[in-house]
């Protein structure tokens, strides 16, 4: 990237994604403040403080939840990409939910404490030797710190800085920020449940992750078998037919060294470029031609689909390949071509 | 109590070198070794949490652009 870094680069999109989260995440805490005290015994009705914190953290779990369901439902129905195109924005504010969550329980648990606060939420309770009691308040500390570290290198910036690699990385901690956030429901809230309400909520929202992802593994593994055919022509494999491919769509080859290509028909032509974004690792192959450039269906970065280059001023440019046709098959060189390499388009002569 | 202690007083050391760090690297290196944040200023405050959180890491990519840099320019 080569122009200057922003705070946030707002578009359209990006406002709308906001509006509807906001609106949801204030419309949650509503209802559940309304809500919530029905379902308590009246032996012990809820106070105002501890009916906040349930609101706050039940609602930063449903967030993690959720953004956890986006990757895998986008995977297996393109109708859930545009949940994905702002989802930094929602783990922003997933982690600021459970920071309120947590700031709300200090302040009415240790509010009178002759030690300070943060002294008194380690030491208060040390019986980690027991099922029933255990200090399950240290899993929520540690998925506030993951959640924040994963919030403050959100931007784009840090993507750069740290390299794609290295930030991928660190933001594959979120699974361990849910792993520590359900192992806190569970030794906490779970254990002095009154109403099997959340139990049950808690209990689908962890089997839906669970479940979509597997489903999504499998989606991938099947894909990933299907490599393309290897033909008699040295160095070329068949990637599909030219009738297959609809215009200004994608399509995904699979080659034997586990490397992956996007084949993309645009204005009577066909070209090929390298299936991974240089931004995200997003899936090229799943995105559209519009306004002549390879759009990625992630997050909207764009290359030519002549020669992998982002247009200026970016500066982003993935590998192409060599395409040729066989009456109506379409046939692919595996071997790519370095990363802005540029590859005359292939004419479709519909003859 | 003591090992309670012990481990905020860990917290706020690694936090106040953190914050020396990002305080350097903010006004500093960033613009040095990235030229997109070079006239970019207020993108900065926004990045400061994560550069006080993984000051560590932070600085071992500083020092490791850093080195790159003249090499690049050669």
């Amino acid at each position: 990237m080569s122009v200057a870094y922003k705070t946030v680069t707002w578009n359209r999109n990006k406002i709308l994604y906001d509006g509807v989260l906001a609106v949801a995440v204030i419309l949650y805490l509503f209802v559940f403040q309304r809500l919530a005290p029905r379902f308590q015994p009246v032996t012990l009705p809820y106070d105002d403080n501890t009916l906040a914190m349930d609101a706050y953290g039940s609602c930063a779990f449903l967030m993690l939840s959720i953004i956890l369901c986006i990757g895998p439902l986008a995977r297996l129905d393109q109708r859930f990409l545009p949940a994905l195109y702002n989802r930094r924005h929602f783990g922003v504010l997933t982690c600021a939910v459970a920071l309120f969550h947590a700031i709300s329980v200090i302040f009415w648990y240790f509010a009178f404490s002759p030690v300070p606060p943060a002294n008194a939420l380690l030491f208060a309770n040390t019986s980690y030797g027991q099922v029933l009691g255990f200090p399950f308040e240290g899993f929520g500390i540690l998925a506030l710190l993951t959640l924040m570290v994963l919030a403050a290198t959100s931007h784009d910036f840090w993507l750069h800085f740290l390299s794609p690699p290295i930030w991928k990385a660190i933001h594959m901690a979120v699974y361990f920020a849910y792993a520590c956030i359900v192992s806190h429901i569970a030794l906490g809230p779970l254990q002095t449940l009154t109403n099997p309400a959340f139990g049950i909520i808690a209990f689908s929202a962890v089997t839906s992750v669970a479940v979509l992802h597997g489903l999504a593994l499998t989606k991938e593994r099947r894909c990933e078998r299907q490599t393309a055919d290897a033909i008699n022509e040295p160095h070329w494999v068949r990637a599909g037919s030219l009738d297959s491919l609809a215009e200004s769509c994608g399509l995904v080859v699979n080659f034997a060294s586990g490397e992956r290509a996007a084949i993309f028909r645009h204005g009577g032509k066909l070209s090929a470029i390298s299936n991974v974004c240089a931004h995200q690792n997003g899936p090229l192959g799943e995105g559209r031609v519009v306004g002549g450039l390879i759009t990625c269906p992630w997050h909207g970065f764009q290359y030519n689909p002549a020669d992998g280059c982002a247009p200026a001023p970016f500066t982003e440019k993935v590998a192409t390949y060599c395409l040729k046709l066989q009456g109506r098959q379409i046939l692919v060189d595996p071997r790519p071509n370095p990363a802005g390499t540029y590859v005359e388009p292939l004419i479709i002569s519909e003859a | 109590m003591k090992a309670a202690s012990a481990i905020i007083l860990m917290l706020e050391l690694y936090a106040s070198i953190g914050l020396l760090v990002a305080a350097l690297f903010l006004t500093v290196g960033i613009g040095r070794i990235d030229p997109s944040a070079a006239h970019a200023y207020a993108f900065r405050f926004l990045i400061l949490p994560g550069a006080i959180l993984l000051w560590p890491l932070v600085l071992s990519r500083w020092l490791k652009l850093a080195r790159q840099q003249p090499n690049q320019n050669r």
